[in-house]
């Protein structure tokens, strides 16, 4: 057969290539993050003051007086991030069975942008909202002498309220993913809306569902300026919600506020927290992948 | 019918029924039960913010109006002559002498010369505030609080109008406005939309029309994904690394145009736009790719039926078919950015700053550092102010998303019309 | 606001050459779409210079002029400096520092801008030490705001980049140790009770067993903070271990954060500069020190055992090649002494802000 295809000249190569570099700019991105990361990390516990053990270890975190361990923060942020998730899961779960389940279409179209509205809120406006109504509010339940004016409960619950949204989304594509023969079958047993859903379908939608909630999960602990607002701005370790604590991105958003100076050891104290941010939440999203993919072959 | 089943007695059966459906209601109210608190979590937090956006405030005028004529409550009463008067004989000689530099007295208008005389010289000051529901509910308590304040005033305020958003910083809470804030919330959205939007449809076209199945491209597109799941205070940091610190002399503009004055600094608008660009480079990749996916490979293949190169269908076809998608995804990113604080707090947005930005080089504040600024101050009216600040980033992000909604309509139709 | 004009016209102007380009070379081809793609790029770095330019050429013709631009002092001379007029100077001013010094450089930079000023005027609030670093590391400010003395190692670091640091006195402090309004029993401290409850002391009973068997919330500004420095320096003698190792502390440099937090209960105490007392005195209570309540006569006769200075620094080479730096300078030194009070704090005697006032004019040589 006659080849009837133009020669590719050298510039038929350009535009692509072109576009793989863009594409590159990604990895560069991510390099870029992970040697920056390591690189200034590296300077801390290259400091003679720092050691990995007490870093992963100490209860106090006090870098002026040369006290690095990280638990104080590494604990803050896991109980801001639970108690988001206690409020998060269920309630999100809920909206996503009833949205897949038992809304009607019309109750759908009402209900999923007001969603995607709490979706689109910034955050800050969700830290004004813990600050001015969230302590409050658990103030005046709780009493004052419990709560503290800066307290994790609070920012707890709004970054609860903050990933709701996100949650009830995913777990509704995820639930909604399951082939609808699976759903049909169990109702054709006999069984009860209930029934179905929670015997049949949610262990089918697993694998979705547990990456929503590792997502969730990884976003929770990101998360900044809810914290910055409402936590409290001096590292403490206590299991009380009612007290206040800082997280790891409260103190790193606190001390690039007051400005560091290069090179000093605070400087390179916020790039190790950095690094150890980026590592969970990097495991915790590539977990997530790992499992949806690895569940969602059995449904093929 | 057999009286017993493999199941139990009909009694049993019908029994177990029962109380399954009973179950399976309450299941049913559990849920919209958990439906109605997430959308009540909304219109609480909608709720809160309004709340404090309007209200009765107490103030205090430093001097007030009836010392210069008698009689009078608000400057608002005076005659024509009255406020050319009072403006001339008591504004302090620097207030003066710069009044009159911009507009002389007897040309302003009279909404200008109150405006002047209260801001200058009756100088009032706020001693509390209250949210619109306490306003309404609690006018005793606000009465008795004036009568406990002599000279106080209740007057009631919307802290949003026209002139909180034409006005700069400022640390009184009743002449603050957002607009250099929201000058530099635009300079920065305008640099991450040149820089991410090209790169961004740039990677997702190559990612789906020129990449082949290998493990190279396999990576990529992975890594794509896991940095749209990356805090977005790494970017944060990432930016201050690299941005504010390693290219100081690109971003500070010394190297390009050479400044004199020494205040190089790569805290500018265009460190900030950098960073937020890296922030919504996945976002915009991820989307484009779903935008170009949902092209109809037939168009592709009646372009290459008629000798068209890779780059002209996707130049001349492909992109104009998805652009709605890809320009509504893009501008929905931006919206995301526009919200960001955590990474400009990083980078080192100033405290107070007096000017508007001039231009990518200059120092730099935002909506939202505003925001977090103003909800730290304990004092009561600056609750107020940040409210405000908070309803004018809504609307504008409302405004944003219609405008992406109505774009994405608008090209819609007229790709149907062709 | 004419650079918008500028902007909005070069803006039309360039994209309207790219696409008058784009119809020129409708014969599509690579190497077309590749020349699109450049010209897409150098209008855009043309239009983001040119956005900047309208700088570049501020910066140009004050160049052109005298080196020393005298034309803004006019009017009658305040104090012994010559008079400022401050619709006649333009440019840029950078400070930052303590966060202490901010409320009052805050309202004397509006007060400047105000009169007319119409350039523009920074402030960060970052911290004395933090204020230092970049007045005398990094040089990106003209005037560094701070609550304590400069140290000798920072006139070291601003020797090394060309800078002889001049220190101006503009106020006194009184350093507010406050509780909240609901605290009944803390009326009086001594300075050792001091160093036990902001250093040691788990509960309030243990500095004073009269006092409520509570533990100590405690809220104090940051490390970065001058205010920090400080106390640490009369309370703890330079130690600066037994603050930061005390439980339950909450440390911040925006002071704002502290009020909110003592605020919040009467078993909490902090201390900062006496503005951010005198802002929020309705919610809360200042403690008084050995018998001694912080007062203008109290910190005039130097009674007040936290009483301490409050400084702004700059440079003679910065005040000589930005008019608009002298002239700002000028003018703080010649009314701070009118807003002081009213941002919360006490004047500095009047020979102290004499010095800054004939530093100055040495430093202009006047």
């Amino acid at each position: 057969m006659a080849n009837i295809r133009r020669k590719p000249t050298i510039t038929s190569y350009v535009p692509g290539t072109i576009l793989f570099l863009f594409a590159l700019i990604s990895i560069i991105i991510t390099i870029g993050i992970a040697v920056i990361l390591i690189r200034e990390s590296y300077l801390f516990f290259n400091d003679p003051e720092v050691d990995l053990w007490g870093f992963l270890t100490g209860k106090q975190w006090q870098p002026m007086i040369n006290k690095f361990g990280i638990l104080p923060l590494l604990n803050a942020t896991f109980t801001t991030s639970i108690i988001a998730m206690m409020l998060g899961i269920p309630v999100g779960l809920c909206v996503a069975v009833y949205l897949s389940e038992y809304a009607s279409d019309k109750t759908r179209a009402i209900l999923k942008p007001v969603l995607e509205v709490l979706a689109g809120i910034p955050t800050i406006v969700y830290g004004y909202f813990a600050l001015t109504f969230m302590t409050p509010m658990l103030r005046g339940i709780f009493g004052e002498g419990v709560v503290e004016i800066y307290n994790t409960a609070s920012a707890g619950l709004v970054i609860g309220i903050l990933v709701l949204p996100m949650i009830a989304t995913m777990a509704e594509d995820a639930i909604g993913s399951v082939p609808k023969e699976l759903r049909l079958a169990a109702y054709a047993l006999g069984g009860t809306k209930l029934e179905t859903t929670f015997k049949v379908i949610i262990p089918a939608a697993l694998s979705g569902l547990s990456a929503t909630f590792l997502l969730s999960l990884s976003r929770a602990i990101g998360e900044t300026m809810i914290v910055a607002l409402a936590a409290g701005a001096g590292p403490k370790l206590t299991a009380n919600p009612f007290e206040a604590a800082e997280t790891i991105t409260g103190y790193i958003v606190r001390i690039s506020g007051g400005d560091v100076s290069y090179n000093s050891v605070d400087y390179n104290s916020i790039f190790a927290l950095g690094l150890v941010l980026f590592v969970i939440t990097f495991t915790l999203n590539l977990v997530s992948r790992k499992i949806s993919q690895k569940f969602h072959q059995e449904y093929d | 019918m057999r009286k017993t089943t493999l199941f139990g007695s009909q009694t049993e059966i019908e029994l177990a029924i029962k109380q399954r459906k009973q179950k399976g209601f309450v299941g049913q109210v559990i849920f919209i039960a958990a439906t109605i608190l997430a959308v009540l979590f909304l219109m609480l937090l909608l709720l809160s913010v309004l709340d404090s956006v309007f209200g009765y405030m107490v103030v205090r005028n430093e001097i007030e109006p009836s010392k210069f004529v008698p009689g009078t409550n608000f400057t608002q009463e005076f005659s024509r002559e009255d406020l050319e008067r009072v403006a001339e004989e008591h504004l302090s000689s620097g207030i003066l002498r710069r009044v009159i530099h911009e507009k002389p007295i007897s040309d302003r208008s009279d909404k200008d010369l109150i405006h002047i005389i209260d801001q200058y010289i009756i100088k009032p000051k706020v001693l509390r505030t209250w949210g619109l529901w306490d306003s309404v509910t609690k006018q005793e308590a606000i009465e008795a609080f004036v009568q406990e304040n002599e000279g106080a005033q209740m007057v009631f305020r919307s802290w949003i109008s026209p002139s909180f958003i034409t006005s700069d910083q400022s640390a009184d809470p009743l002449q603050a406005g957002i607009r250099t804030a929201l000058l530099g919330s635009l300079w920065i959205i305008l640099i991450t939309f040149l820089v991410a939007f090209p790169i961004g449809v740039g990677a997702a076209i190559y990612l789906e029309e020129y990449a082949q199945d290998n493990r190279l491209n396999r990576i990529l597109q992975l890594n794509i994904f896991n940095l749209s799941a990356v805090p977005s205070i790494i970017y944060g940091l990432l930016g201050l690394a690299v941005f504010v610190r390693a290219m100081e002399p690109i971003t500070s503009g010394s190297m390009l145009l050479g400044f004199s004055d020494n205040t190089a600094n790569g805290r500018t608008i265009l460190s900030g736009g950098l960073t937020l660009a890296l922030l919504v480079l996945p976002i915009i990749i991820i989307n484009t790719q779903e935008a170009l996916k949902a092209i109809p490979d037939s168009l592709r293949m009646s372009a290459f039926g008629v000798g068209a190169t890779k780059w002209q269908t996707i130049w001349y076809h492909v992109l104009p078919a998805s652009i709605d998608r890809i320009l509504t995804g893009t501008i929905l990113a931006l919206s995301r950015a526009l919200g960001e604080t955590a990474p400009l707090v990083v980078i080192g947005a100033s405290t107070f700053i007096s000017v508007d930005p001039t231009g990518i080089f200059s120092k730099f504040t935002t909506l939202p550092i505003q925001i977090y600024q103003w909800s730290a101050r304990p004092q009561g009216a600056y609750r107020n102010i940040a409210a405000a600040a908070i309803v004018s980033l809504l609307i504008l992000l409302l405004v944003m998303n219609s405008a992406a909604i109505h774009m994405r309509n608008k090209i819609t139709k007229k790709k149907r019309l062709l | 606001m004419a650079w918008l004009k500028i902007i909005h016209f070069s803006f039309y102007r360039n994209t309207f050459l790219t696409f008058y380009i784009y119809r020129k070379c409708k014969t599509t081809s690579t190497e077309e779409s590749m020349k699109k793609i450049v010209v897409l790029i150098l209008t855009l770095l043309v239009i983001s210079s040119l956005s900047a330019g309208g700088k570049q050429e501020a910066s140009v013709t004050a160049a052109n002029q005298d080196e020393k631009n005298l034309s803004w002092m006019e009017g009658p001379s305040v104090h012994g400096l010559p008079g400022v007029n401050p619709l006649k100077v333009t440019g840029n001013i950078i400070t930052a520092g303590s966060s202490t010094v901010f409320p009052l450089s805050e309202r004397m930079a509006e007060r400047f801008k105000d009169e007319g000023y119409g350039g523009t005027i920074t402030i960060d609030s970052i911290g004395s030490g933090a204020g230092f670093e970049r007045f005398t590391v990094a040089g990106e400010t003209d005037i560094a705001n701070a609550s304590r003395g400069i140290k000798q190692s920072e006139i070291e670091a601003a020797h090394e980049i060309g800078r002889d640091p001049i220190e101006f006195r503009v106020g006194t402090d009184a350093l507010a140790v406050t509780v909240s309004k609901e605290n009944t029993f803390l009326k009086n401290v001594t300075l050792e009770e001091l160093a036990q409850i902001f250093g040691a002391a788990a509960r309030w009973s243990d500095v004073n067993p009269d006092w409520p068997n509570q533990p100590i919330q405690r809220f104090i500004p940051g490390t970065d903070s001058g205010t920090f420095d400080y106390f640490a320096e009369e309370v703890f003698n330079k130690q600066v271990e037994p603050l930061l190792s005390a439980s339950n502390v909450q440390l911040s440099e925006d002071d704002n954060i502290l009020v909110q937090g003592i605020k919040g209960s009467p078993y909490a105490i902090g201390f900062f500069g006496y503005a951010y007392y005198a802002e929020n005195a309705d919610s809360l209570n200042i403690v008084a020190i050995e018998g001694v309540e912080a007062s203008a006569e109290n910190v005039d006769n130097n009674s007040y055992p936290l009483a301490r200075p409050l400084y702004i620094y700059s440079d003679a080479t910065i005040l000589q090649n930005k008019p608009q730096v002298a002239a700002f300078i000028n003018f703080y030194l010649s009314y701070v002494n009118e807003e002081v009070v009213d941002v919360g704090y006490f004047p500095a005697n009047e020979e102290a802000i004499e010095r800054g006032r004939a530093a100055w004019l040495k430093a202009m040589g006047l």
